[in-house]
């Protein structure tokens, strides 16, 4: 195993990395830039470098000081987290090069899975069912008008390189295409270089469903079953569950065995995850693959039993993953909900400032033999600058089943006290006493309908 | 017409020996069978439980157990040098080195056929005695020469040290290992090592010249290890942390990739093998799957006499030994104490060179018969010609060796046969083809060399527990010896009682003495043959080396049928 590992990443996340690499005794080395001096995670590694000013572009998305910083601290690895570099297939290309084993897919399967069409093409030949719409990217709006004419309105254009919904317009009706195509393709082309667009179908009230693989250097793919993140606010998810209400085992073996053979086929490796949509009949459709640990990786953990992030280690150690898909069993239920420095009154809008209480729920079992866990880096006193995402903490809490897990959230959200800042837990709190998302009953659409 | 026809040959076991004789042939084979068979497990145990249990208790697998990893499951593996180092001992207490410490073999991997080369690691931690060096360095000239690629399995303490002086300084000293990593490099000959243990000094280069390197997580590189380092520097420090996986995978990119144990070390080597070209047997084949002989090659065992004296037919051995037992006899009227044709291996066109035991006419005085087994000018004449033919076409030889030597006296001599065998040493020295040698019986004296014998260089040359390998028997030099005081009919001339018994005993003394040299362990000890095989066992051999001539492409001449000179030769000689 790896002596010593570069973490590149901040907040909670480096933390998580930490507390893996400790389980496997391996020597952590925090990297962080000038606006994270003073976070806690630092203290939980055993060695830490500055990589630069508080500017992300200048700090935690710099190439090449990252790689100094693991040069210099004779790192074997680095963990790129979930943000940043954890999808940057140039990063993992240079990581390679300098003999530095970067914890993720290799840049080939990143490039391949990573580009929206490719992705979808990868899908569709292993027999996974896409969403209607192009089947690479489009020439002209000329070709997107003729689709989606033949696959109907609404539909949705979408950057190949994309991602956080920029590049991305939703086109109700054939004289709207022109215009939303040109405006599309000249914001990927700002945003990633890249105003290549193609095209789906649009589904109204559809649910976010995905899939969590882990992939070994010796060709075993398995899934850890799927997680809902239905529960989202312009793109963004505020909660997680696993499983997902609405995927029974049947399909979910289906699903999980084609993904894996796909995967398997390009060569993928790591963690990795699987984005479907499903509509209101109750199809999935693949959409996109995410080569990364994901934020809400928690609750897969929480049902499977299993550490991702040591997981990831291993693997990237050449460690074969030392069990089958048989060996995979999802007990229980588990939700996460992320608590972020934002204002719910003002639309989400980033709250950073001075954390002044932050007293979170005890973390172990909790009543009815459910289970809390708080992963965090804040502590009172916590100056939560302004550079980074707002997010402080995620609350997991794992029960015998969904509505034991959700009371157990409840109560958690209850005990969660945080001052000086506003949070989203006034929203989780809504969330979970909604009825229709404690019927399981809920799709993207929810929680804007919910607030508003 | 340049058809390639091969005809049936060879009749079932019972129309070709009598049933006693079989039986009678068959048991005393048996018997060399079974010892060969007790002798190879010996070497294979290396230095026992013990030290099998050591290895399991740091986690590793035993040599062996990689072996049986590596290779493509169900398929055979075939060693060559297991008996070198057999039966002798070195330092004080005299200690064995079973196999020399290192296993070289023939593996296929993903159908394609790799050398192994692979420390012992049950025997001294897999140091390199005397004669390691060498063993290893054959296994790489085997690669060298047919462009197969090299997995080497380090777990290597070292040099034996109270040897030393047999084993560094030399020019075949452990140094001249890693001038052939180097040529081999140098040849496009891929080499892929997995360091899974110590690998200390000298052994560093072997795994770093090579394309690919993977570490476990036990294993080390080291110019020198934590003893010396402690020793020269005062430096407290373990060997994996002076030059484990993070210091040579991560630091110093002296290694590609670490892998957490042998397991997985041998999944990797897989699938690096599976990257390469693959085999090209197939492509050689034209429309000839491989096919297994009509006569079994267990009869070997009944048909080939243990008795040197006792002559059999040889064209029922190669009946057993190749595809569908069809054989082209080129030549077959001249000089028919020697036998040149053309078969299949595993579909794979062999030209065959072999000695015809049988009692055959002599060319000029008919009504005269001259005993087989020996080299006159006819045969020689033939051999040397169908051996150009073969390097012309791109044809492997297969030299089937039961040879006394060449025929001697003055109508030797007037023929000239030091010219014509001085003609097919220059032959056999400057083809190209691959050639191998199998040492069925007899090898004696200079026809051993003429039908291309070790020094002649064969890609392997191997031996059956029935192999005598000496310049001349026993009988014959014990005869030589004493000849002033033997009368024509070699029976001693004194009359004294006393003087007899002396001669006598003196006669029998060099006798024994050459009896025990030509002991084919013996010459497997030396490395003076490759291997000892069974007969039965001959066929899986050959096909799988005939494979290993034509895996890879693009490094010799290899003709398609149509073009042969073959048929040159053939269409000269026989009326078509």
């Amino acid at each position: 195993m790896f002596q010593r590992v570069l973490i590149a990443n901040r907040g909670e996340i480096a933390l998580r990395i930490i507390r893996a690499c400790q389980r496997l005794k391996i020597q952590t080395v925090a990297a962080y830039s000038e606006a994270d001096a003073d976070s806690s995670h630092l203290e939980q590694a055993d060695r830490r470098v500055c990589i630069g000013p508080a500017k992300s572009a200048d700090s935690y998305l710099n190439m090449a000081a990252i790689l100094q910083a693991a040069e210099q601290t004779d790192c074997s690895a680095i963990h790129p987290g979930y943000g940043f570099l954890a999808e940057n297939a140039l990063f993992a290309e240079l990581c390679t090069q300098a003999k530095m084993t970067f914890i993720g897919p290799p840049a080939g399967a990143m490039r391949r899975l990573g580009d929206k069409a490719t992705a979808r093409q990868t899908m569709r030949q292993a027999g996974l069912p896409i969403i209607p719409g192009s089947a690479g990217t489009l020439s002209g709006w000329e070709e997107a008008r003729a689709l989606a004419e033949a696959i109907g309105f609404p539909v949705l254009l979408k950057a190949t390189a994309g991602g956080g919904g920029k590049g991305m317009r939703r086109v109700d009706a054939a004289e709207d295409i022109e215009a939303k195509y040109r405006e599309a393709a000249l914001e990927a082309e700002k945003a990633f270089g890249n105003g290549a667009l193609y095209l789906e179908k649009y589904i109204v009230d559809g649910r976010h469903i995905e899939f969590q693989v882990l992939a070994d250097a010796y060709g075993n793919v398995v899934h850890l079953g799927e997680r809902e993140c239905s529960a989202q606010r312009r793109h963004q998810k505020l909660v997680e569950e696993s499983p997902s209400p609405v995927v029974d085992a049947r399909m979910r073996n289906e699903l999980g065995a084609k993904i894996c053979s796909a995967l398997a086929q390009v060569g993928y490796r790591n963690a990795g995850t699987v984005e479907f949509f499903r509509d209101a009949g109750g199809q999935l459709y693949f959409m996109e693959m995410n080569t990364r640990l994901q934020v809400e990786h928690p609750v897969t953990e929480m049902v499977t039993g299993r550490d991702l992030v040591v997981e990831q280690i291993r693997i990237a150690a050449n460690e074969p993953l030392g069990f089958t898909q048989a060996d995979v069993a999802l007990q229980g239920h588990a939700i996460e909900c992320r608590i972020n420095a934002e204002d719910p009154a003002q639309d989400f809008r980033p709250h950073p400032g001075l954390v002044a209480k932050f007293v979170p729920p005890e973390s172990g079992n909790g009543g009815d033999g459910a289970r809390v866990r708080v992963d965090t880096h804040v502590q009172p006193g916590y100056r939560i600058p302004p550079y980074y995402d707002s997010m402080l903490a995620k609350l997991v809490v794992w029960g015998k089943t969904r509505e034991a897990a959700r009371e157990g959230m409840l109560r958690a959200l209850g005990s969660f006290t945080v001052t000086g800042v506003k949070t989203t837990i006034p929203v989780h709190l809504q969330i979970m006493q909604d009825p229709r998302f404690a019927a399981g009953d809920y799709d993207t659409g929810f929680i804007g309908r919910l607030l508003h | 017409m340049a058809k390639v026809l091969l005809h049936p040959l060879g009749r079932p076991i019972a129309e070709v020996v009598e049933e006693k004789t079989y039986r009678s042939n068959l048991e005393q084979m048996e018997a060399l069978n079974q010892l060969l068979a007790a002798r190879r497990e010996e070497v294979r145990r290396g230095w026992g439980e013990e030290y099998v249990e050591r290895v399991h208790a740091k986690g590793k697998l035993t040599t062996w157990e990689r072996i049986e990893l590596l290779k493509d499951p169900g398929s055979a593996v075939f060693p060559i040098n297991t008996f070198v180092n057999y039966g002798i001992t070195f330092g004080q207490p005299p200690r064995t080195s079973p196999a020399a410490g290192v296993i070289t073999a023939f593996v296929r991997v993903h159908g394609r056929l790799t050398v192994v080369i692979a420390n012992d690691n049950t025997v001294a931690s897999g140091s390199w005695w005397p004669m390691t060096p060498e063993k290893i360095e054959r296994a790489q000239e085997v690669a060298l020469r047919l462009k197969l690629p090299v997995l080497y399995l380090v777990d290597c303490s070292g040099l034996f040290l109270p040897e030393q002086a047999k084993t560094f300084p030399g020019k075949l000293g452990a140094g001249y290992i890693f001038k052939m990593n180097s040529l081999l490099s140098a040849s496009g000959v891929p080499q892929i090592a997995g360091v899974l243990g110590d690998c200390i000094a000298g052994g560093g280069y072997m795994p770093i010249i090579s394309d690919k390197l993977f570490m476990t997580e036990v294993a080390y590189m080291v110019i020198a290890g934590a003893a010396l380092v402690k020793g020269a520097k005062s430096q407290h420090i373990t060997s994996l942390d002076i030059g484990g996986a993070d210091i040579h995978v991560h630091l110093s990119n002296c290694a590609d990739e670490r892998v957490p144990d042998d397991r997985a070390m041998i999944a990797r080597i897989r699938q690096e093998v599976a990257k390469l070209p693959g085999s090209a047997a197939d492509y050689y084949r034209h429309a000839f799957a491989p096919a297994p002989p009509r006569f079994a090659p267990q009869e070997i065992n009944g048909l080939l006499p243990v008795d040197h004296r006792v002559v059999y037919d040889v064209r029922e051995i190669i009946a057993r030994l190749v595809d569908s037992s069809l054989f082209w006899e080129i030549l077959p009227h001249t000089g028919e104490e020697m036998l040149t044709g053309i078969a299949r291996l595993h579909g794979l066109p062999v030209g065959i060179i072999a000695n015809n035991q049988r009692l055959t006419q002599h060319p000029e005085r008919r009504d005269r018969t001259r005993p087989g087994g020996i080299l006159y000018r006819e045969g020689i004449a033939k051999m040397s010609q169908f051996s150009r033919s073969c390097d012309a076409d791109g044809i492997p030889i297969l030299w089937l060796q039961d040879i006394s030597g060449f025929d001697i006296g003055l109508e030797a001599e007037k023929h000239g046969l030091l010219g014509y065998g001085s003609n097919l040493l220059y032959t056999n020295s400057t083809n190209t083809v691959p050639m191998l040698t199998v040492l069925l019986r007899k090898a004696s004296g200079a026809g051993y060399y003429a039908m291309t014998g070790r020094p002649y260089e064969p890609i392997v040359q191997l031996s059956t527990p029935v192999t005598r390998l000496a310049v001349m028997e026993g009988r014959t030099l014990a005869i030589g010896t004493f000849h002033s005081k033997l009368d024509d009919n070699f029976q001693i001339l004194a009359t004294d009682p006393k003087e007899r018994a002396e001669i006598e005993a003196g006669m029998k003394e060099v006798e024994a003495r050459i009896d025990a040299d030509m002991d084919p362990y013996k010459s497997a000890r030396q490395m003076d043959t490759d291997e000892i095989v069974a007969v039965h066992e001959l066929r899986d051999y050959l096909t799988t080396l005939v494979e290993m001539c034509y895996q890879s492409i693009g490094y010799r001449r290899i003709k398609n049928p149509r073009i042969w000179s073959m048929h040159d030769l053939h269409v000269l000689t026989e009326k078509v």
